[in-house]
Parts: structure tokens; C-alpha cells; sequence
């Protein structure tokens, strides 16, 4: 039976739907993350400690690993381990995107030169350190612009400035986020960079798919409906397919394959945010994984398959080209943090189930523990899942049974 | 399946009362009660009780007598209902019919007891708890039924991003190991509820 190296990041929110893709496909797993699992003694070989941040040494424990229990895939589920799975495939000679290429991808102010000097549709960026002189840096930008700290990712720390006061308190802020443990050990070196670009109007979509040998297999294309205009970039509804033209999504697909051909993407999943103006699309970020959070549960392929399970077919070897998606309509509410404090109650929990089109609400934390809104906070209060006929109906679903939602907040 | 000119299904006084004064209340004689198991989990076992009018039945259904009224059931809700009693209750949180039904009783609800749930308690006991404990975890048995292992993590397991983890590569492995008999595994937990997972997920 062939063995998969699963990586997940410490804090996943895919680690239930990774484990149950490789079970589903009766392949031996073994976890690899940065913690000693819990029951790692009732496993040889079903758990991997890589132990810190240093990329070569996780991949020299992988390799060692790979010798007593040979691997035939190394797939993570999160950006946290992408650079260490694409160094360890090429160390084994598996299927993968190259790590070069997904270097390149990870880094948006890489990804943006990349894509900017090839011809790709970018807007004006520079990147700064915010240990540079804020007002220095304030004076040489363009507005509108949006500030984004290199390292993290969700929308977390990034803030849309009009003017220099405005970059000013961005700054600030930003500076605290880095400065925040969480994210200090999230990313090392990169932590104290900013990439600062030109805000670019239009509304936002994303694009789901799978590389194999350098084509695009798209997946799905997401409509965002919610105005992403700032100074915050809350994500909140995903619905596919898409309702823009055909024309509009021809030209972001194929703006996402040349992106991909441009970074050198070439085996893998890729999940692509993008902008789109008019006719017009430009990316915001062409990322080497597959999408956040527990969003991938509204993707659903026939022959039965979950997102996972095609990555890791894809990963082992195996053709996807049978698989589509399934028809029909299906959406995801990232549900906001509105103020910060204490949760203590999410109320009309049954009330939103009982909307047409609800197949599931999941809390992802507990009463009694702190909430923390955008820009600063690093998590998702739940997901609000709904499948329908026409995306319209997903949408209208999803909005209704939010409404229903009564979250109490205790200020603290 | 019991006499079918007697309804399988027991109504208590209060329940067949609320049926007659619905039917007086309509002054329709041709109204008949729908039961429907809409959910066989043994996690979740859900009812469907209806007030249906004659055209509303189908071919397939079959129908007893419920003294007083018709009661109607689609042939594989009628197995699974043998033996069920319904009752209405009113609290203070509102007012309906309840169903009892020892076929589809909530898991949980059985005592623990025989050497196949002896055999799986010792291993959580030896071979799961020991571990869990070193993140502030526990795992419970609550039931062995039909050859499934039903679990309830608990402290630091509870709410975990790598329960699943524990649970696959660790507790099911174990048990499949130890008593190779069983047939699954299911973890019962309400994870939305721990108040202090040892990981929790983030972006």
C-alpha cells in the first residue's frame, strides 16, 4: 500500500479532511507535523516530528524517514509546510510543484515582480521593512494603496490606505500584529516586511485547480459577492460557480494559467485570488496549495471525491481528468469576528440550520474563549455551508441564515 | 412487524388526544398521522410526525389503526418503528410529540456492558489514556454497538485541530490492533463545545 506524508501546520483546520481523503483511498498515512503527536507510540511510521522552522532539517528527517517507510507522496495541507514538502518531493523524486517555484509564489513581493516583468496585468508595489521610517515610506507611496504583511496570510494585517495618515495608523498596526507571537514564529525572517501596493478596484474572485504537468485543471471559480474595498479584507462568502460572463471567467482561468506558467507551478494544487475590472482580471495572489479554512467543503466531484482526495490522487500518480464538479450551487460563509472580547453565546444556531439550502453550521471557537476582528485576529469564528440550484440561491441561503446567527460578545 | 390492523407504534393518552382534538378541530375524518424515521443515526435518530389528508398517501405506505385515526408509515420507517411509543410533551420551552424507540435508541443511552465493551475499555485504559493525558486529554468509552466503537473525547482532546489525528493514527489502530473484531469507529464528540483544546485552529 502506498504511504502519503501528510504535512499539517499546528493549528490546521484540514487535518480531519486530509486524513479522512487517505483513508477513502486506502493509502497508509503518516502525519508530519511540528509537535509530537499524542499517540505516537501506538503507530511506528503513522506520525513524523519535524521539529522547528529550518526547512533543511525537516527535509533531512523526511528523507531519513522515507527510508525505513518509502514514501509515494508528500502533500501539505497549508502553506505553513508547502516549502518543506516541495524540497523533500524534489530530495525523492516525487510529484510536486518545484521549490523554486513555490519560493517564488509564497513571497508576494516575488510573486509580484515575476509576474509584473513578464507582462501580467500588476499594480504599482514596493516592499518596506517596518523598521524603515514610516513617514518616509507614507510620502513614496501611491494611493489609494493596501499595505500586507509578507508573512501572514487571510487577510490578516492587511489594510487599505488612502492617504499618509491613513498609511501612518496602518503602519502602526501592522508593526503590533508582527510583533505578536503567533506571527513572529509563523514566518521568521520575512515577519518585518510589508509589501505596499496600488489598490486595485474591481470585484474579487478566486479560482480553485489543480496543476498537472504544468496545465491548469480548473476546479471551480469562486464568486466573492461582498465588496472587498477596505480598510479591511474580511472574506466572508465563496460561492461557485461563478455568475460572471463566460468571457470574464475565460480570461481569469487564463490569467491564472499563465501566472502559474510564469511562476513555474507545475504539479500541484494552486488556489488564485484575483481582481476583476470590467473585463479585466489581475492576480492578488497565485498561492501553491489549495484553499483555506474549511472552505473546501463546498467542493464536491463526481465520481464521489472531495478536494483532498484529488490532490492527493494527483500527488500519487493517479489521472483527475474524470472527475468534475458536481451540479448544482455551493457556498461557504466565513462567519466575522464584528468586535473583540469574550464569546459567550452563538444563538439561532438551530433557527440558521432550518433555512432551505443550510447544510451546515460548525463553530471553530469555544464559548468562553477571546474573539479578535480584522486586522489583528488570526481566526475564524465558524462556516456556514450551503448547497443549492443557482448560486444566487446559495448566496440569499447563506445571508438569511447568518442573520438568524445571535453572536453575543462580552467586551473585555 | 406486529398485527398490521394495530399500529406498531404505542400513542400515550396525551398524544392520541392532541391527534383527536387536531382532527375535531378540523372536523375531517379522512385526516391521517405520517410517521417517518427521517434519521436512522443512533447518534442523531430524528421523527417526522404529520397531519396528512387521503391523496397524500402512496401505494408503498402501510397503514394501522390508531385508534381513532389512521396512522401512516412508508414500509421501511414501519420496521424501524416496531415497538416505538409516542408522546406529546409540553414544557416550558413549548410543546410536541416525543418518540421513543428502543430500535434507534441514542447512543449513550445503553449501559456499557459485555466483554467486547471489557476488552475495548482496557485498551483505552492501558494503551490511550496514558498518552492523551500528556496534552491534558482523555477519551471515554460511551458504547459498543453492532461491532462500532462509539467515543467521547474529552479536556485537551476536546476541540483539538489534531483529534482526528489522535483518533485515525492512534486510538483507531490501537483497537483494530487489540480487538480486531470491531468493525468501526465513531467519535461522538462535540467538539464546537471544548472549552480548552490542546491546539486549536488557526489561520
Amino acid at each position: 500500500m502506498p504511504r502519503v506524508l501528510l504535512l499539517l501546520s499546528r493549528t490546521s483546520y484540514r487535518a480531519e479532511a486530509f486524513v479522512a481523503a487517505a483513508h477513502r483511498l486506502d493509502v497508509d498515512v503518516t502525519v508530519g507535523s511540528n509537535h509530537k503527536q499524542a499517540l505516537a507510540a501506538l503507530s511506528p511510521g503513522g506520525s513524523l516530528t519535524l521539529g522547528g522552522e529550518d526547512v533543511d532539517r525537516a527535509v533531512a528527517i523526511i528523507v531519513g524517514f522515507a527510508s525505513d517507510y518509502p514514501l509515494a507522496a508528500i502533500v501539505a495541507a497549508e502553506d505553513d509546510f508547502i516549502q518543506v514538502a516541495a524540497a523533500a518531493s524534489e530530495a525523492l523524486g516525487l510529484t510536486h510543484h518545484p521549490l523554486e517555484a513555490v519560493r517564488s509564489a509564497r513571497n508576494k513581493a516575488v510573486m509580484r515582480q515575476r509576474l509584473k516583468a513578464a507582462g501580467v496585468p500588476s499594480p504599482w508595489f514596493h516592499v518596506a521593512s517596518v523598521d524603515d521610517d514610516a513617514e518616509a515610506a507614507a510620502a513614496n507611496a501611491r494611493y489609494p494603496c493596501v499595505l500586507k504583511p509578507l508573512a501572514l496570510s487571510a487577510s490578516r494585517g492587511v489594510i487599505r490606505a488612502d492617504t499618509p495618515a491613513e498609511f501612518g495608523l496602518a503602519w502602526s498596526r501592522i508593526r503590533a500584529i508582527l510583533a505578536q507571537r503567533d506571527a513572529v514564529m509563523r514566518s521568521g525572517h520575512a515577519v518585518a516586511e510589508i509589501l505596499i501596493e496600488a489598490y486595485m478596484p474591481g470585484r474579487e474572485v478566486a479560482v480553485e485547480g489543480i496543476v498537472v504537468g504544468g496545465e491548469l485543471r480548473t476546479l471551480a471559480v469562486l464568486d466573492k459577492p461582498d465588496p472587498m474595498e477596505g480598510p479591511y479584507f474580511e472574506e466572508t462568502i465563496l460561492v461557485t460557480p461563478s455568475r460572471l460572463p463566460d468571457g470574464v471567467q475565460r480570461n481569469i482561468v487564463s490569467c491564472v494559467q499563465r501566472s502559474v506558467a510564469i511562476l513555474g507551478l507545475d504539479d500541484g494544487p494552486v488556489h488564485a485570488e484575483l481582481r476583476v475590472d470590467g473585463e479585466r482580471a489581475s492576480p492578488l495572489e497565485i498561492a501553491p496549495r489549495s484553499i483555506g479554512g474549511r472552505c473546501s467543503t463546498i467542493l464536491r466531484f463526481e465520481p464521489e471525491a472531495t478536494l483532498e482526495e484529488l490532490i492527493l490522487h494527483h500527488a500519487l500518480g493517479t489521472a483527475i481528468d474524470e472527475y468534475s464538479r458536481v451540479p448544482g450551487a455551493g457556498g461557504v460563509m466565513m462567519l466575522p469576528i464584528l468586535e473583540a472580547g469574550v464569546l459567550r453565546e452563538v444563538g439561532g444556531f438551530e433557527a440558521a440550520l432550518e433555512i432551505p439550502g443550510i447544510e451546515g453550521l460548525e463553530i471553530t471557537i469555544p464559548v468562553g474563549h477571546k474573539v479578535v476582528p480584522l486586522p489583528e485576529g488570526n481566526r475564524y469564528l465558524g462556516f456556514l455551508f450551503a448547497r443549492a440550484a443557482t448560486s444566487d440561491q446559495v448566496e440569499a441561503a447563506l445571508r438569511v441564515a447568518y442573520a438568524r446567527l445571535d453572536v453575543k460578545v462580552e467586551h473585555s | 412487524m406486529s398485527n398490521p390492523s394495530t399500529s406498531p407504534v404505542e400513542f400515550t393518552d396525551s398524544a392520541r388526544d392532541t391527534v383527536r382534538q387536531f382532527l375535531q378541530a378540523n372536523e375531517d375524518a379522512n385526516f391521517a398521522v405520517r410517521i417517518r424515521v427521517a434519521s436512522p443515526s443512533p447518534l442523531d435518530p430524528r421523527y417526522e410526525i404529520l397531519m396528512i389528508e387521503p391523496d397524500e398517501k402512496s401505494a408503498e405506505d402501510v397503514v394501522f389503526d390508531g385508534d381513532g385515526f389512521d396512522v401512516v408509515m412508508e414500509p421501511e420507517s414501519a420496521k424501524l418503528l416496531d415497538g416505538a411509543r409516542v408522546d406529546w410533551i409540553e414544557t416550558t420551552n413549548g410543546s410536541g410529540f416525543k418518540v421513543e424507540n428502543p430500535n434507534l435508541a441514542l447512543i449513550g443511552s445503553k449501559p456499557l456492558q459485555g466483554p467486547l465493551a471489557d476488552r475495548v475499555r482496557q485498551v483505552i485504559d492501558q494503551f490511550v489514556n496514558p498518552g492523551v493525558a500528556q496534552h491534558g486529554g482523555q477519551v471515554t468509552l460511551v458504547e459498543v454497538r453492532d461491532k462500532i466503537v462509539y467515543l467521547q473525547m474529552g479536556g485537551g482532546c476536546q476541540g483539538c485541530g489534531m483529534a482526528s489525528v489522535t483518533l485515525s493514527q492512534g486510538i483507531e489502530r490501537i483497537l483494530r490492533e487489540q480487538v480486531p473484531e470491531i468493525e468501526g469507529i465513531e467519535d461522538v464528540t462535540n467538539h464546537g463545545d471544548g472549552q480548552n483544546p490542546y491546539i486549536s485552529a488557526s489561520k
